[in-house]
């Protein structure tokens, strides 16, 4: 499909069709049907048409449901749901729909405006997202020996090729994951079964939710066969200018 | 494209580097140029060879210039008390077509882009921070794009300025002149109301 310079390309996540990428005609002049429905985060009503000489499709309109304005006018907020949108953007295959994943990034652009950090929401969303995706690692035992996980004292490693957790005397150097404390093994598990609520209100010592964290970041990232642009763009942000890089 | 001349073929190839032109258009350039008269295609050549050559960042600014410091960081009737950051040169043309401002300008050469991975310190922020420093101002004016990228980095620069400036303002949102509120989507209304001024 031809793309005037004043069209834009959208992608958007929907419910019936998963992941449409589409050209809006127009969209970048000031007078544009689509306004500000284009912007990140934005839930709203979308019509769009099949092109038979394109995989994009042509986008006639998009009503806005939902801005999650909030979530754009704070840069922390922002950083995070950036994060959360190109996670799902990277590993989820164009038409391929997944009710259960819409509705997770629904849940994730309300907490993400709501008042509990923005960290904790895109925590949460990973946690189920790499579920719902279908690479759901086995944290109940070793993926080598078959030993039950090992107790809250003692540490494992999370390697992602073996697909689960691998106990001290199993693990192998240099193997591809993360080290995990106890506690982290525990609290990833505890938070994989409560409810999206209790999760997102959970109370996690600050050095606990950054390890298991990390170790979602690193899982994701190993997923989307890179470090996502948003952590780039997150660690850049996030120290002084001037800092060595 | 085995079956094109090597020169055509290379034309085409360079011309789909440039944005929004893909083959067929490159195609289309490229045989248009061959029926054009040769005077004109070496004046379009050498047009394209001199802006490479000749046009450089001004050192202050980083506006587009022939000569270092370009002709608006030296103008002496410049309002020296404002400034106005902008994304890219072509918004500070914008700027300058209202007419309206007599201040001067700081280019920061593109936004904040979390899903692009640009940040900071890939734009001209900390050449931004240093001219202040040197020469402070009594106004900060945000004037980057009305999007989530613009926004982003008039938060970011908002946030960074505090220390240094007295006033910080953003340009204003909203309804297009000339358009219907009828037509207007509920963030872009809603921006309108935030920004209402009183009248009378």
């Amino acid at each position: 499909m031809a793309l005037g310079e004043s069209d834009r390309l959208a992608t958007f996540y929907t419910r019936e069709f998963g992941k449409v990428r589409g050209v809006a005609k127009s969209a970048r002049r000031p007078r544009s049907r689509f306004g500000g429905g284009l912007e990140l985060f934005t839930q709203g009503q979308l019509l769009f048409f099949e092109t038979e000489r394109s995989d994009l499709a042509r986008v006639d309109s998009f009503d806005i449901v939902h801005p999650f304005q909030a979530a754009r006018e704070d840069l922390e907020r922002l950083m995070h749901g950036s994060w959360v949108v190109e996670c799902l953007g990277r590993l989820s295959a164009d038409r391929d729909p997944s009710p259960a994943l819409y509705g997770l990034l629904l849940r994730t652009l309300r907490a993400l405006e709501g008042p509990g950090p923005p960290s904790r929401a895109a925590f949460c969303f990973a946690l189920r997202a790499v579920d719902l995706l279908g690479h759901r690692l086995r944290l109940d035992r070793c993926m080598e020996c078959g030993k039950p996980s090992p107790p809250p004292a003692r540490a494992a490693r999370l390697d992602f090729a073996a697909g689960g957790l691998v106990c001290e005397p199993c693990a192998r150097y240099g193997s591809d994951g993360v080290d995990l404390s106890g506690g982290a093994v525990a609290g990833l598990r505890r938070l994989r079964t409560v409810s999206w609520e209790e999760a997102l209100g959970a109370s996690l010592s600050p050095s606990l939710e950054a390890e298991m964290a990390g170790a979602l970041e690193a899982q994701m990232a190993r997923l989307i066969g890179q470090v996502p642009r948003t952590t780039r763009f997150r660690t850049q942000a996030g120290r002084p200018l001037g800092a060595s890089r | 494209m085995a079956y094109y001349p090597e020169p055509v073929a290379r034309l085409i190839d360079a011309l789909q580097k440039l944005p929004g032109i893909g083959p067929k258009t490159a195609q289309r350039l490229t045989f248009f140029l061959l029926k054009r008269p040769a005077d004109e295609v070496t004046a379009l050549s050498d047009a394209i060879a001199r802006v490479k050559a000749e046009i450089v960042n001004c050192s202050i600014c980083f506006n587009v210039t022939e000569e270092d410091p370009c002709r608006l960081c030296t103008d002496p009737t410049r309002d020296l008390r404002l400034l106005c950051v902008v994304e890219e040169p072509n918004d500070l043309l914008a700027m300058e077509r209202t007419g309206q401002y007599r201040g001067r300008y700081h280019v920061l050469l593109g936004a904040l882009s979390p899903l692009d991975g640009i940040g900071p310190e890939d734009l001209r922020v900390r050449e931004l921070l240093a001219r202040l420093e040197v020469q402070p101002v009594e106004e900060v004016i945000l004037a980057t794009n009305p999007n989530v990228e613009g926004e982003a980095t008039a938060i970011y620069l908002a946030k960074l300025l505090k220390p240094l400036v007295a006033r910080i303002t953003r340009i204003a949102r909203g309804l297009p002149v000339g358009g219907d509120l009828e037509y207007a989507d509920e963030v872009t209304l809603g921006k309108a109301l935030e920004g209402r001024r009183e009248m009378g």
